[in-house]
């Protein structure tokens, strides 16, 4: 396995993927949908797996000493691992918000939603929703990848959009808390998000495994 | 001693059908894989490879069956699917460096002799390669791991004929230290220097799996060739 990740970002690996991590600094542009930065990183892994079509990987890899199903693992794998360099991003500037830039009058009077946990926790439904979307839909061929993400695009611009507009709704005020308020909601919702995360991946990994293993090659 | 045995293999496609294709490899012998372009030759290393999924039938390696074994099955073995056709880009010896992660038997000096033998310039990319060279890495990936046997889909097309010479003498040292060695070839004059067996595969169906000289006995008339015996056998098979 480890073999695997080795092989990912040495050879499959675009470029783009690691670069596009620092869409993660985006959590700190004031007046700005921040949850595009998570949609952004997303972005720059779709280029690894154009690559990595380009480039006939598949058939590379199926050919290593290594069962099939570790070259879908070796893939996920990547992907998490460029996702939470991206979060961990997040999450420092998201602390940087909640704490010595709280005050902020950029940040305090703003209309979209603001750097808390609940934010990160809708940064990791963005991820779950890629991995379940688009990874899980690409090894439903092992080839084609456009139509799984224009699916990804439509389902995690819905995400952005539900996340933008609830805490305008009566009563969810409180999701849009600033610094360490209401920390017990935040808190909740952060963690609900990182479980549906990890759900969405391990059901979408063990998808694909069982469909990769099918492909003729 | 067969370490590679095939048993019952079949594969239905639209428009081919791979037919209950049964054969074994043995232990220090070379096998020719001969047959028309589309006979199943292919689709059988594949599915050998478990790189295509039979209907039905088995393979096995080392008394391994490779369904549940593939990982270390595949350590033990060696294959080419034809040239070197991934990360056109990449420099032969970065492609080098991350495949032999993957083998604990990885043999440095065996990998710096065929990169010699084959005179393959490690820092050029498969985009700078011909196709002849192309093939020529993809038999240095397949051959530096200590493999005891073989795999090799037409590994001799588009090599020059002296370099052909040197890869067949390359592969009868091999069988002398005991590698089973399974190649398709075009090239029957090729199996005429140094296959020890035939396998002669015809619209999906095994016609002939047998030692060489038996092959001919009982295939051949007296003074043919096995292209000879090739062309023959398919004339009668294509006028019924």
């Amino acid at each position: 396995m480890g073999n695997m990740l080795k092989k990912e970002m040495k050879l499959s690996a675009s470029i783009l993927s690691y670069l596009f991590i620092a869409f993660g600094f985006m959590t700190l542009i004031p007046g700005y949908p921040i949850l595009c930065g998570a949609f952004f990183t997303t972005l720059g892994l779709f280029q690894t797996f154009q690559s990595m079509r380009e480039n006939n990987d598949t058939v590379y890899s199926a050919l290593l000493p290594v069962p099939k199903r570790d070259v879908v693992r070796g893939r996920y794998a990547f992907v998490v691992f460029i996702e939470m360099c991206s979060f961990a991003i997040m999450a420092v500037m998201t602390l940087l918000r909640m704490t010595v830039l709280s005050g902020s009058t950029v940040y305090r009077v703003n209309a979209l939603m603001n750097a808390n946990l609940v934010f990160l926790g809708f940064a990791l439904l963005i991820f779950g929703c890629f991995n379940s979307v688009f990874v899980g839909g690409f090894y439903k061929t092992a080839y084609s990848f456009g139509k799984p993400f224009v699916s990804h695009i439509i389902a995690a611009f819905v995400i952005i959009f539900i996340a933008e507009a609830l805490h305008h709704v009566p009563g969810l005020e409180a999701l849009n808390a600033f610094g360490f308020d209401h920390i017990g909601l935040q808190l909740i919702i952060l963690l609900a998000c990182a479980a549906a995360f990890a759900v969405l991946t391990v059901l979408s990994m063990k998808r694909a495994e069982r469909n990769f293993e099918r492909i003729d090659l | 001693m067969s370490i590679v045995e095939v048993r019952g293999l079949c594969k239905k496609y639209p428009e081919f059908t791979l037919d209950n294709v049964s054969f074994s490899l043995d232990k220090g012998r070379i096998t020719g894989f001969i047959g028309r372009n589309g006979a199943g030759k292919t689709t059988t290393i594949k599915s050998m490879l478990n790189l295509v999924h039979p209907d039905a039938g088995e393979v096995s390696y080392f008394g391994m069956p490779l369904a549940g074994n593939e990982a270390e099955i595949k350590t033990r073995i060696g294959y080419s699917t034809g040239t070197l056709n991934y990360y056109p880009r990449k420099k032969l010896k970065d492609l080098i460096a991350v495949t032999k992660l993957f083998y604990p038997n990885w043999d440095e000096d065996a990998a710096r002799e065929y990169a010699e033998l084959f005179k393959l310039d490690l820092n050029k990319t498969p985009l700078e390669l011909s196709e002849g060279m192309k093939v020529k890495c993809n038999l240095l990936l397949a051959m530096s791991h200590g493999a005891e046997v073989l795999i090799l889909d037409e590994p001799t097309s588009g090599l020059d004929p002296f370099s052909r010479d040197e890869l067949l003498d390359v592969f009868l040292q091999l069988r002398d230290h005991g590698v089973a060695i399974l190649y398709s070839t075009h090239i029957t004059s090729d199996l005429e220097k140094c296959a020890d067996d035939i396998l002669y595969i015809r619209n999906g169906k095994i016609v002939s799996s047998a030692e060489r000289g038996r092959f001919i006995e009982t295939m051949g008339q007296p003074g043919e060739t096995l292209e000879e015996i090739m062309l023959r056998s398919e004339r009668e098979a294509r006028n019924g």
